[in-house]
């Protein structure tokens, strides 16, 4: 009985802390309030239950509501917040919620209530830790299930790029800010109702019980077990949890200095694990998707995933994005007018005005700052330009935030690669598959077969970009374990895979070797020809001139001159600001 | 001074209620611009998310507390024994977990440091009741003496806190200014890399930082411990105001700012005593925070949310697209 009872509590927070898992080991956002959550759901159940009678179960849910409510509430301050201050935002609801419950005396003050009721479940009533077992682990099975389905799907995936980096995340076309909010909720009811089991488990709810060191023993459950993996948040919930009965039956502890002594070593534990080993003791990656991928792989044939031609790989993404060639003079795609930028005092773009034409590739080359990489910034929306319009297929697209340019079509790289290193470089290309299904929470409980149905084509498209860049061997491995250039070539997959009209490509063939260079120029060619629009910014003016039909010189913020590579060349001026007096 | 008139002005509380209550404000106001002030210097200048500030708070206040009980040491004797202890305890974390796994984890050091610091914390906390015992400890041996001047009552002790605290907000902003430490500490503040090129050496202002901050924040450990009592949980509190004094001042801000901050915040919890009750005073602070973080953010969250909800069309062929631009 003694076993069962620790068992029970081990399930009951190992739901909390996979709660928080969801949030701070998938999505990144560290938050010490997931106690106060929890506790939402303890108290809507105990005062409910005690004082009006209604079925406990009922209260858990009535407190699930409410905390998935007020979670998304605090997301929307949450969203725009450093990491530091959303752990001072956390900690500040943490705080307000448990002294605002201790406070109200229909809840019985700091001594909180007790002698809740039994509860009863299909008629049984619940008395004996034994009795409890079963639903607990059904339960257990059910939010692992469920948070598993949503941590492995194209949502976690893009959950994952928002904790990796979350501007390369945007810059791909997903919408972060919606996705938070959801999390934000969904984590806070799941905690609830590991607060409510808690409450009613125990017969008792108190503010001890959901206090702030709740809250980082949450923390630490989940960085302990291994952030991202919700065996590893089970695991670390059976360590910190367990070792409470061992410390009792094994070593012959009082209970108390028992509980005291397992918070030292669990504390000195996590210290330690966060030195040697600071991925935790599960790694993300041998989580339930990969055991998963593992057991599908052994039965599955090993299909070598063919290589296709700059040609093939081109038609496939024209006919991703509905391009399509045409006669006649190209239409201009892209309008900058007269946009200027300034950052306090240094003007980086300043009266800018240039073309993108359909089907065609655009270079734009200039002296070190210049403002090159700026104008991608501008025009993609990273920083909204102080005037003047940017417009994309004729739509006026100033000031719209970078996710939704790059949902009209208009995707960029970044000079500094910006890939996503903790994970790997098939998830880093899948992830900027655009339209995926079950890239919401509707697609993922209304319409699940379409979901897996559909991460076929996200695969195969994944993997043509990859096997063309040559990476696909790689497909398996951490970005962050790849040298520069690689991750370059994984970064240029990326965009392949994004399937957008537009292209701006910020020195994509910098770091790179000369091989790969010539690929890149010939699918950039025949991108170009299959009627997509791509700009390049680039240093190594060979490259330019082989891949480009058009040049801007750009000095000091502005477009100075334009024409073939050849027209530029013979100015000397140009040449002299380009690279300096002889 | 207005804020009394006011308040009176109001009808709700006498001259004397507003007056009391304003000294109380400063009071504590002076302990948490102590706290804020040496945790902005470690955050600010070393980016170590140092949660276990409060671990060297509680074990400052707790030695001390030893030493006048068990241990039989006069005050001042085992208040240095404390302080000497948090030092340490600070820049063990520094040296022996911050630094090792700030090395490792690079970009997210963040996190690992935040969450090691939580580690040290749990074990910390729950040392302190193991080895010596879960009950509360008087601090004593401050020779204290009670002052009423105008109706308002406060102590030796109370003001004492208060001239300290002037003190070491005004020592220093003149170590930091006028010091070749102080120049070293700024330059790393601004730019580790930059001041390590010039030939600083960044590891040991690290740990000169996180003495000095522990010393401020000991310090503050010592006047709680002996206006109230020594608990194993005392660190909790403590380190919450610590945090919102620095985050709301700003990390990298002159000690002098963050001390105003600490007084302010000191002032707008004692004072909202007058409406709502002692228990409910940090609901106040924490509940201000929440607004003032709110509106810190909320214009671009809602610039972002609107932008995210609308205009998810896009152009599904490029004939569309043409159609659009001609």
């Amino acid at each position: 009985m003694f076993w069962v009872d620790i068992l029970n509590q081990c399930l009951i927070f190992a739901i909390m802390a996979m709660s928080l898992n969801l949030l701070l080991g998938y999505a990144g956002q560290v938050s010490v309030a997931q106690a106060a959550f929890a506790a939402i759901g303890g108290y809507a159940a105990a005062y409910l239950s005690l004082k009006h009678g209604w079925n406990p179960i009922a209260g858990i849910g009535l407190g699930m509501g409410i905390a998935l409510a007020l979670g998304i509430i605090i997301s929307i301050p949450a969203l725009m917040l450093a990491s530091e201050y959303l752990i001072l935002l956390t900690l500040a609801i943490q705080t307000v919620v448990l002294v605002g419950l201790s406070n109200i005396a229909a809840f019985g003050g700091l001594l909180g209530l007790t002698g809740l009721p039994s509860v009863s479940l299909l008629g049984k009533q619940l008395l004996l830790p034994s009795d409890w077992i079963w639903p607990l682990l059904g339960l257990t099975a059910i939010i692992f299930a469920l948070l598993s389905w949503i941590g492995e799907s194209p949502f976690g995936r893009v959950l994952r790029g928002i904790r990796e980096d979350q501007l390369a995340t945007q810059s791909l076309g997903k919408d972060v800010f919606v996705r938070k909010v959801i999390v934000f909720g969904l984590s806070s009811m799941i905690a609830a109702l590991g607060g409510g089991l808690y409450g009613m488990y125990n017969g008792t709810v108190s503010p001890p019980l959901y206090g702030f060191s709740t809250s980082i023993l949450l923390v630490a459950i989940v960085v302990l077990g291994g952030r991202g993996n919700l065996l590893g948040s089970i695991l670390g919930s059976i360590i910190v949890v367990g070792s409470q009965g061992v410390f009792e039956q094994v070593i012959n502890l009082d209970p108390a200095s028992a509980a005291l002594i397992r918070l030292i070593c669990f504390g000195l534990l996590l210290v330690i694990v966060l030195m040697v080993r600071p991925v935790g003791l599960l790694p993300e990656r041998a989580g339930i998707g990969s055991l998963l991928r593992l057991l599908r792989r052994r039965s599955a044939r090993v299909a070598a995933v063919p290589e296709l031609t700059a040609e093939q790989l081109a038609t496939e993404v024209a006919q991703g994005v509905g391009a399509q060639e045409h006669a006649g003079e190209p239409a201009a795609v892209v309008q900058v007018f007269d946009v200027r930028k300034a950052f306090g005092g240094i003007r980086a773009v300043d009266g800018l005005s240039f073309e993108l034409k359909e089907g065609r590739v655009t270079g734009l080359i200039g002296p070190n700052g210049a403002g090159k990489s700026t104008v991608f910034n501008v025009i993609t929306g990273r920083f909204p330009p102080d005037s003047g319009t940017v417009h994309l297929f004729g739509q006026d697209i100033t000031g719209w935030p970078i996710d939704r340019v790059a949902r009209h079509g208009m995707v960029r790289s970044f000079q500094d690669v910006r890939v996503f290193p903790n994970l790997t470089v098939l998830d880093n290309v899948r992830m900027a598959v655009p339209h995926q299904r079950g890239e919401t929470l509707r697609d993922l409980f209304l319409t699940p077969w379409r979901v897996i149905q559909d991460q076929k084509r996200t695969r195969a498209l994944a993997e043509h970009a990859l096997a063309f860049v040559g990476m696909a061997e790689k497909a398996n491995v951490g970005v962050s374990t790849l040298p520069f250039g690689e991750q370059k070539l994984v970064a240029l997959a990326r965009i392949l895979a994004a399937d957008a009209k537009v292209m701006l490509l910020d020195e994509a063939a910098s770091g790179i070797s000369v091989e790969w260079v010539d690929r890149m120029i010939d699918i950039i060619r025949k991108l170009a020809e299959h009627g997509l629009t791509v700009c390049v910014v680039e240093h190594n003016l060979n490259f330019v001139e082989r891949v480009a039909d058009h040049v801007y010189f750009m000095e000091a913020g502005r477009i100075t001159a334009g024409g073939t590579i050849e027209d530029l060349v013979r100015d000397e001026r140009l040449v002299e600001a380009y690279f300096g007096q002889p | 001074m207005s804020a009394v008139t006011l308040a009176t002005f109001l009808g709700i509380h006498s001259i004397r209620d507003v007056g009391q209550a304003t000294i109380i404000g400063i009071i504590n106001g002076a302990s948490y611009a102590l706290l804020g002030m040496g945790f902005a210097l470690i955050l600010g200048v070393t980016g170590r998310f140092h949660f276990a500030y409060g671990i060297g708070f509680t074990f400052t206040a707790y030695i001390a507390a030893l030493g006048v009980g068990p241990w039989g040491l006069a005050l001042v004797p085992a208040a240095i024994l404390g302080i000497i202890v948090g030092i340490l305890l600070g820049v063990a974390c520094e040296a022996l977990v911050y630094r090792p796994l700030a090395a490792r984890a690079g970009e997210q050091a963040l996190l690992g440091v935040f969450v090691a610091s939580l580690g040290l914390v749990i074990a910390g906390e729950n040392f302190i009741p193991e080895v010596w015992g879960n009950n509360t400890r008087p601090l004593g041996g401050f020779p204290d003496h009670t002052y009423t001047v105008a109706k308002l009552v406060f102590t030796r002790l109370e003001l004492t806190l208060v001239i300290l605290a002037v003190v070491i907000a005004v020592v220093m902003t003149l170590v930091l200014n006028r010091t070749i430490l102080g120049q070293q500490i700024k330059a790393v503040s601004a730019n580790p890399d930059m001041a390590s090129a010039v030939g600083v050496n960044v590891g040991r202002i690290f740990l000169v930082v996180f003495a000095l901050g522990s010393l401020i924040g000991g310090i503050a450990a010592l006047f709680t411990g002996m206006r109230f009592a020594v608990t194993p949980t005392m660190g909790d509190t403590s380190v919450f105001y610590a945090f919102v004094v620095a985050f709301v001042a700003g990390v990298t801000r002159s000690p002098r700012f963050v001390a105003a901050v600490g007084l302010l915040i000191g002032l707008i919890e004692s004072l909202s005593t007058l409406w709502v009750s002692q228990t409910e005073s940090s609901i106040t602070v924490f509940g201000l925070l929440l607004v003032w973080l709110t509106i810190r953010v909320l214009p671009t969250a809602i610039r972002q949310l609107s932008g995210a909800l609308s205009g998810r069309g896009v152009p599904r062929s490029a004939a569309e697209a043409r159609k659009a631009v001609s």
